[in-house]
Parts: C-alpha cells; structure tokens; sequence
C-alpha cells in the first residue's frame, strides 16, 4: 500500500514537472531567472524573455544605483516601491551573496542580516519619526521590531502591513 | 463491514474503533486523519515513523492565554514550545483594546468603588443568559484580582491613572482597568519578554496541522508546518512534534474566519467587517472537534456596538463610542433623532437593536463629554483628524450633517440632560454617571456606529482545570484549551474587559496544569 502510494506521488511529480518544463518553454509563463552572478544594470541577464525596460531607456548595463538617481529623483520619476527592493541592493553593489551567502538553495533572510548594515531598528524609527500619517518604523503593538520584511520585500513587490487593519497610506519602497 | 450493514456494535464507540479504526491503522497514514468525521469519538491517528522534535508541552498561540500558559509551565520546570502560525508574535491580543475588568483592584480602591466577585460573576451571567458554565465564570471573577496581581507584579505590566478606570457596558460597577498604552500588546509584550527571560522562545509562521491522538485516548504529539506563509494551507515543511505532557490549545477565536463563522451564523457574511486580526480562523478549534472535543456555543459570535463603519478593524472609534457616548453621551437612530436602547446595555443587545434599525446609529457628545475619551493620548485629535469622529459647533448642525431631524435630536438630548438631574434615566434605565455633566458645551462631537464581528464565545468544552473534555463527557487527556477557543465561559454574550482576564486566568490554569501532568516515553 505504502508502496503503491509513493509510486503514484512519484508519477505525479514526473508529470508536473514535465508540464512545468512546457509552460516554461513555451514562454506562457516565465519568471525572470535568478542569476546570481548578474549585475544590478544587466536586465537582461535576468529578463531573458521580455526586456525590462523600454527602448527608449538608456542602456542600464554599466549602470549603479547612484547612475539611476542622476535622472530618478525623489521628486521626479521617483523609483520608490517601483523595483523590487533586491535590484536596488543589486545596483547598490550589494550581492545576492551578501544576504543569502554561497548558497545553491538560498534560504529567507533574517532581519538581522539588514540590521547589520541599515543600523539599530530605534535609530530608523527617529529618522521616520515625521512620517505622515504616522511613524511606519514603530507602533504600540510591536514597538520597533516588527520583522522588516514584513513590509519590505526584496523578491516582489513590497506591502503595508499595517494596512491589514489601518488605512495609513504609506508608499513601501 | 459491508455498506448498510450497521448494526448496534458498530455504533458503539468501542466497536467502532475495532472496526473502522482498525481498518484505518492497516490503510496507512493517511486515512488516519480523515476517515472520522462526525462519530461519536474520534478514532486514533496513525503515529509518526520518526518524531522530528520533543517537548514537554506544546502551546498553539502566542496572545495572552498562549504566552501566560508557556510562562506558567516553564516556571514549573516543563520544556515549552509556542507556536504561533502568523509572521507575528501576540495574535489578536496584541492588537486588543487592552482593558482588563478586575474585582478589588488598587484602581477600584483608590476611586472607592466597591463590588465584589459575586457581583461580577452576576453580571457575567446575566449577560450570558445563563448560558455560561457557571464553574468557567466563578473561575474567572473569583481569581481576576490574581491575574492583574500577577500582570502587575510578576510580569510588570502598567495600568493607567485610577481616574481611568472604565465604566463598561453590562458591569454594575466600574472595574475595567486599561493599560497605560490602551492595547493588549502592553501585556502580551510583557508575557514574552517574561517568556524569553526564562528561556522560551516563540516559532512565528508554524501552523498546527494536526492533533495526534494515541489510540489510547491520549494526544501525543502534533503534525506542524514550520515555514508557513498565512494562509496558504500547503506552504512550509511538515514535522512531527512529541508532546510528552500535554498540548494547550490557545489559538484564539473565529471572527475572520467566513466560511466557517457562516456555518454557524449564516448570517455573518463576507460583508460583516471584523474587529479582528486576519489570522482569526477555525482550523485549530475545528482540529479540536475532529479528534473528539465537544463543541460549546459555537454560534455565539458577538459583535461590538462600539465599532465605526469609517475606519477598519477595531480602529480607535470605540473608544470614543465607550466614554463619551456611551457613558457620557446618547446614541440616537438618525431616522427618528430618538435614542432606541440604554447606551449601557450588553454588546449583544446593543449591536443586535442597531442592527434592527437598518443603519449606521449616531453617538454624540459634547466638549465635556470628550474628555473621557480613553485610548492612547491624542485620541480624539486623530478621529476627528481621519473624519471618523465629527465636531461641530452647534447640534443642529450636527443634525443637518447626519439628516436627523433637529428638533427631535434637541429633545433627546434635553430629556437625558433631565434625567441627569433627577438621576433615572426615564426612558431607558441607563445607569447615568454621577460625575456627568448635561450634554450642551460646544463643540459637539458625532460618530457612526455600525456593529463589526468581534469576539465568539463558543468553542471547544473545558473543566476548571482547563483540560479539554471529549463527547463522551471525559477530559481528553493531554490536551488544553484557554482563552477565546474554549467555550462556555461567556455563555451567550461576553462583557468588555473580561476577554483579557479570561485568557490570562484559563492560560495560567492551563500551563499550571500540563506541567503536573505525568509524562509518556
């Protein structure tokens, strides 16, 4: 019985599998691959299958953060929660490395590992203290240790997670 | 067993672990967690191969019932895991309202308010019909003076000013103690740096898939998922957790939970806003049921008059609804400008006599009335800034803005204003504060009040020893349950405040008793 039971899951396995491969390569549905070698500016190591910005858009490919916020500013085409928030640490020059390690299977990340470089969680919390309609970075229910990724997503797009039972409308970069 | 071939054997609860749980065992692990739906007892779960991780006792939920159970039985030399299924510690406890009724506490004291445990065990029970199990109320009136002891003293948890002291709906007397920050998460934050001081520590995102259920009648263990994303049922990795002394169920209650709130209530649809937390749903209590808790009061879900239709969630509007409406103000059906019920009334007679009349209610204050506001300071500020709470110079103003009639309003308020006087409320009965003053200072203040599903009072049965109790009227040995899961305490209609103390009362039972539980190997 238990025999029969984990052939079947095998079968099953095989199959969704080779169907994944179908979709994949049909180009129905394709996620951007993951190269962990690639730089911040290189779209197109990644979107192999449709290009991530524009024609019109100058070529990114020697590009880093700062090069991006020569023509992105605050106040004009502003990136804030428009790239995910991995490409702006890859363009920053931080590597997948740096958070996930040498790592073939790449396992979530820990706040403390962005603690480690953006500082004390109180310390974020004083700088945002002005925020309207209020401080994002401290509430009564969590103090300053709410989980940054929580909000901050580094692999989609990043969420308000106070808005589950608020109406702060905060823009999340 | 051949199909129709039912016979009074099979129906007996030990023929029928014979027969179909016998045929379970040999079909393997998988029918071991489905094939008994609805018997008279469920039948036991297939054991694991390998245990992944042991522990003495294992706690499903980090809100005050939760965490005062893990403390409780660490202290008492147990090993302790606490499982908490959402990305955050605390539940719907750390974002509650944070005030905890008690009997004889300093503030009661210091205000010269006297009352006692049998007055506030009447008021449990008048408002719970009767319905409450009478043994689960006394527990809860009779030892609230040692849960707040014990939140004060032992984990240290502040309260707010004596003169804060609130006056809730259904209590005779006032006895409802904030905290000093107006949320639950000043106890629960507290619970866990307690808990973490004594060594424990809480697994967010671990979701209790499974009981598992000895064929001796014994929970033994639990299937869990670490790694789990809410609410994705099949996310994260499965394992088997030994439980050598007991599982205390304190997974809160179901106020978001749709489906199944309308299975009970059908009328509590997807449209009915909750106060509560998104991760308030059945599966703990509905595993509780399957292997073989009985089921109390389930279709008790109460909903809270105090709740505003422009903010979400539980929001800040009850605050302002508590004191300067309810005890310091009127609620008036904007149709007729007329108040319809005593502002001081249960939740439940409060919310269902809204619900009756179609529409949003209108409470109003006025400038002195506003000062009792509770909830963190600046409160008042902020409704009125996010439009939830209105202001206005004259009451007919305020009328026009609502489309009440004016006049009618006018008399509302003046008849209350005579009442004051003359110390009845003539029409209503309301218990009328004696430090209130008439309704007629300007500004005056409006919110609307439309119910939302907030707490649901039914569950799974427990003792006074918190141990769960099976079909068969026997406690299942080896499982626990505390706070909002356990049915039975509330009866029909739980009153404010007394949801914080039930928890931290039936949690500090609960982690007591598991820990004197004699271990299996």
């Amino acid at each position: 019985m238990e025999h029969r039971r984990k052939k079947i899951l095998k079968a099953a396995f095989t199959l969704s599998c080779a169907f994944l491969l179908i979709v994949l390569g049909s180009g129905l549905w394709a996620a951007p691959k993951l190269i962990q070698s690639a730089k911040g500016g290189n779209c197109a190591a990644c979107h192999t299958d449709q290009p991530a910005l524009s024609q019109s858009h100058p070529d990114t490919k020697d590009m880093n953060l700062e090069a991006c916020r020569a023509c992105h500013t605050r106040e004009n085409m502003d990136l804030t929660g428009k790239l995910p928030a991995s490409h702006m640490h890859l363009l920053g020059g931080v590597s997948c490395e740096a958070c996930h390690g040498k790592t073939n299977k790449p396992e979530e990340t820990p706040m403390e590992k962005c603690v480690a470089c953006h500082g004390p969680t109180a310390k974020l919390a004083e700088k945002t203290k002005d925020v309207k309609p209020t401080n994002p970075h401290t509430s009564p229910h969590y103090g300053t240790e709410l989980d940054c990724n929580l909000c901050h997503h580094q692999h989609k797009k990043s969420e308000n997670y106070c808005a589950q039972c608020h109406s702060f409308d905060f823009k999340t970069p | 067993m051949k199909k129709g071939d039912v016979t009074e054997k099979t129906l007996s609860r030990r023929g029928f672990l014979k027969t179909a749980g016998g045929a379970a065992a040999v079909a393997g692990f998988a029918a071991g967690g489905l094939g008994f739906p609805s018997q008279a007892q469920a039948g036991p779960d297939a054991l694991p191969k390998k245990w992944d991780e042991t522990c003495d006792v294992l706690v499903v939920g980090s809100g005050f019932a939760g965490l005062a159970a893990a403390i409780e039985a660490k202290e008492a030399g147990a090993s302790v895991m606490v499982l908490e299924k959402m990305p955050t510690h605390g539940g719907n406890s750390i974002i509650n309202g944070g005030v905890m009724a008690v009997v004889g506490s300093d503030m009661q004291e210091a205000r010269g308010i006297k009352d006692s445990p049998d007055l506030m065990l009447a008021d449990m029970m008048k408002a719970g019909l009767d319905m409450n199990y009478p043994e689960l109320a006394k527990m809860v009136a009779y030892q609230s003076k040692d849960a707040y002891d014990w939140c004060k003293q032992h984990i240290g948890v502040k309260f707010t000013d004596p003169k804060m002291l609130l006056h809730m709906g259904g209590h005779t007397v006032a006895r409802s103690c904030p905290t000093s920050i107006y949320s639950g998460s000043e106890i629960v934050n507290k619970e866990l740096a307690k808990f973490k001081e004594l060594g424990g520590t809480v697994t967010t995102r671990t979701y209790l898939e499974k009981l598992i259920r000895h064929a001796n009648g014994r929970v033994v263990g639990a299937q869990i998922r670490t790694g789990y994303r809410f609410p994705d049922a099949g996310s994260g990795k499965v394992k088997f957790v030994k439980v050598k002394k007991g599982v205390v169920l304190a997974s809160g209650g179901f106020s978001q939970d749709v489906a199944f709130r309308m299975t009970q209530a059908p009328n509590l649809v997807a449209e009915v806003n909750s106060t509560n937390q998104p991760g308030a749903t059945a599966e703990v209590l509905k595993e509780a049921f399957r292997v073989g808790g009985n089921p109390v009061q389930v279709s008790w879900i109460q909903l809270g008059p105090w709740a505003s239709p422009d903010e979400k969630g539980f929001g800040l509007a009850p605050h302002f609804a508590t004191g300067p409406v309810f005890s310091y103000g009127i609620m008036v059906d904007p149709k007729t400008g007329k108040r319809f019920i005593s502002e001081l009334a249960d939740r439940k007679i409060r919310a269902d006599a809204i619900i009756r009349t179609g529409h949003a209610a209108i409470g109003i204050s006025d400038d002195e009335g506003q000062k009792s506001c509770g909830g963190p300071p600046g409160t008042v500020g902020k409704l009125v800034e996010r439009g939830v709470v209105k202001k206005f110079d004259t009451l007919e103003e305020l009328s026009k803005a609502y489309d009440m009639p004016y006049a009618a309003v006018k008399e509302s308020v003046d008849n209350y204003n005579s009442y004051l006087k003359t110390g009845t409320d003539k029409e209503f009965g309301r218990y009328l504060q004696p430090d209130a003053k008439p309704i007629e200072k300007a500004p005056f203040y409006a919110v609307r009040l439309w119910p939302k599903v907030h707490h649901t009072m039914g569950g799974v049965q427990i003792n006074t020893s918190a141990q769960v109790i099976g079909l068969d009227g026997k406690p299942i040995e080896g499982l626990y349950a505390a706070g909002e899961v356990a049915g039975g305490v509330h009866g029909a209609v739980r009153l404010g405040s007394v949801a914080v103390v039930d928890c931290l009362v039936f949690g500090r039972i609960a982690g007591k008793s598991v820990a004197k539980m004699k271990a299996w190997s």
